[in-house]
């Protein structure tokens, strides 16, 4: 048998967008018999050469991802390949390279996973992952998702709206803000233990609860039909489509319902640059960059894909009101 | 060993990261598509800016390698090493308006006026063209004393450079605080304290 190496496949033939959506299809129809085939074989097809293991969950959770509902969202898109979704990652608590989180995110440990609830609400306390999925029915979105940095990407994520999971704990009104917090966990996490960093473990990330209340946002617990790859945030993370993605939190440990705005990770570190809101918007530069136009990736060297920046990245229909009367170049 | 031994080990090393550059860009066009990540204009543009500074770093310590080490005989290469300052600033300058500005003109004239970190970079590659230009043994002649201070152009570059690199720490601020203090330990050697105090006692 001819066993062809990974990296002789084309590019353009890994993860096709069709190919993708086909093999969905695929498992959707067949027996769970067929469906498991399609599931190896689809996991081999998304494997590449510096990619990581895929197998990063349990099984109830694999089969949940699996079993996620199509949604219209996103339809039409030119998919991200997997292989650039997944090894080209800022998660600075596994380094400051854009490849370091898919090489060192691997020592992170995801299964047992607990999430603490905290602040104005009737139900605090800690859950773990089997109470926050259990009878969420997960569906996929494909979201474009754009960089602070002036790039961006397409993914097909698989998730529950934010909405969904904080309706459980039943906020108070006095519930004005959620707060999230990413596991701090030097040994699991090198960027942590890293002396350089003037960022203040843990990573702190927060919504207006209207934001966060918005059927836009999503808890993302898969990609591409897989459970969420580690350097991606395993095993919970915010997708919040219309900011720019420091504001969609990874590995999620803690959320806190506050009435004063919480100061964020990067708000913190510098206020001139990253305000609390962070939407995404073509006509409020960064002090050091324009973000009028953004790299969609992949792009090619000498075919750049770069392309206009859509006020709230295109998702104003659905998130315009929440800011009506605001000043976004304060409010940035 | 001979001088021109010397001169042609010298060229292969500093060409050698253009030609390991030079192919990874081929084996990226003939589909290695990961071999530069997603982003590969943007590797290019980090890679070529760090050579860049790694050999003007070289350049500097030409002076303080003689004066420390007693060694002289890199003077006699100093050009080539400028030069090569020279060569892999264009291709950091030429990489950037390429591959991440798609040589959209609007954009990149707007960027390098307002971005000071871009105007900076972009007033240390103005400056080294004169350099460049001025490098051969016949400026040098007709230049004469004048070619000297003119060529401590350099010190000024070396100190953009170092801003245009500091200007761009979002977190991780180890590698621009070590380039510069490598500056200014290099750059100490031309400024020492009695030179200094010597400026302000004669302009009394």
């Amino acid at each position: 048998m001819l066993i062809k190496p990974a990296a002789d496949i084309p590019s353009s033939e890994i993860t096709s967008h069709s190919s993708y959506l086909n093999r969905r299809k695929f498992m959707q129809q067949g027996s769970l018999a067929i469906a498991a085939l399609g599931l190896s074989s689809g996991a081999s097809s998304l494997e590449t050469r510096k990619g990581p293991d895929l197998r990063y969950g349990p099984d109830w959770l694999r089969q949940q991802v699996a079993g996620a509902q199509e949604t219209s969202f996103g339809k039409g898109e030119t998919l991200t390949p997997y292989r650039d979704v997944t090894s080209y990652n800022n998660f600075y608590e596994f380094g400051t390279g854009k490849d370091e989180p898919a090489r060192n995110a691997g020592s992170l440990i995801t299964d047992p996973w607990s999430v603490t609830i905290e602040g104005e609400c009737e139900k605090q306390g800690t859950f773990n992952m089997e109470d926050i999925l259990k009878s969420m029915p997960l569906e996929e979105r494909i979201y474009r998702l754009r960089c602070v940095e002036a790039w961006s990407m397409v993914i097909p994520w698989i998730g529950f709206p934010l909405a969904e999971l904080i309706k459980r704990f039943k906020p108070l009104s006095t519930a004005k803000y959620v707060e999230f917090t990413t596991l701090e966990a030097p040994k699991q996490m090198i960027g942590q233990r890293s002396r350089f960093s003037t960022i203040d473990w843990p990573y702190v990330e927060a919504l207006r609860i209207d934001e966060a209340m918005n059927p836009l946002t999503l808890m993302a617990v898969g990609l591409y039909g897989e459970i969420l790859p580690k350097q991606n945030g395993a095993p919970l993370r915010l997708v919040v489509p219309w900011k720019y993605g420091f504001k969609s939190i990874k590995s999620i440990v803690k959320i806190r319902f506050t009435e004063k705005p919480p100061i964020n990770t990067w708000q913190a570190i510098a206020p001139r640059e990253y305000g609390f809101y962070a939407n995404v918007n073509p006509d409020v530069s960064h002090p050091r960059w324009s973000q009028a136009k953004e790299r969609r990736l992949p792009s090619g060297l000498f075919s750049v894909n770069r392309i206009p920046t859509q006020m709230f990245n295109g998702y104003g229909d659905q998130v315009a009101h929440l800011y009506k009367g605001m000043d976004l170049r304060k409010s940035f | 060993m001979p001088v021109f031994l010397r001169r042609c080990l010298i060229f292969i090393v500093l060409f050698t990261p253009f030609a390991y550059l030079l192919a990874q860009v081929v084996a990226l066009q003939m589909g290695d598509y990961e071999i530069l990540g997603p982003e590969p204009g943007k590797a290019i543009v980090w890679f070529t800016g760090e050579w860049a500074f790694n050999i003007l770093l070289l350049t500097l310590a030409v002076g303080p390698a003689r004066q420390w080490l007693s060694w002289k005989w890199p003077l006699a290469h100093r050009r080539m090493l400028g030069l090569f300052v020279m060569f892999y600033a264009t291709l950091h300058l030429l990489s950037y308006m390429a591959f991440l500005l798609a040589w959209q003109w609007g954009d990149i004239g707007s960027e390098l006026v307002e971005r000071p970190y871009l105007t900076l970079g972009f007033i240390a590659w103005l400056l080294l063209i004169p350099l460049s230009i001025t490098s051969t043994k016949g400026w040098q002649r007709r230049l004469k004393r004048k070619w000297k201070s003119m060529h401590k152009l350099i010190y000024l570059i070396a100190i953009l450079c170092v801003v245009h690199y500091l200007l761009q720490i979002r977190s991780n601020w180890f590698e621009p605080t070590l380039y510069a203090f490598i500056t200014l330990v290099l750059l100490s050697q031309r400024f020492s304290w009695g030179k200094f105090k010597g400026f302000f006692v004669r302009s009394a």
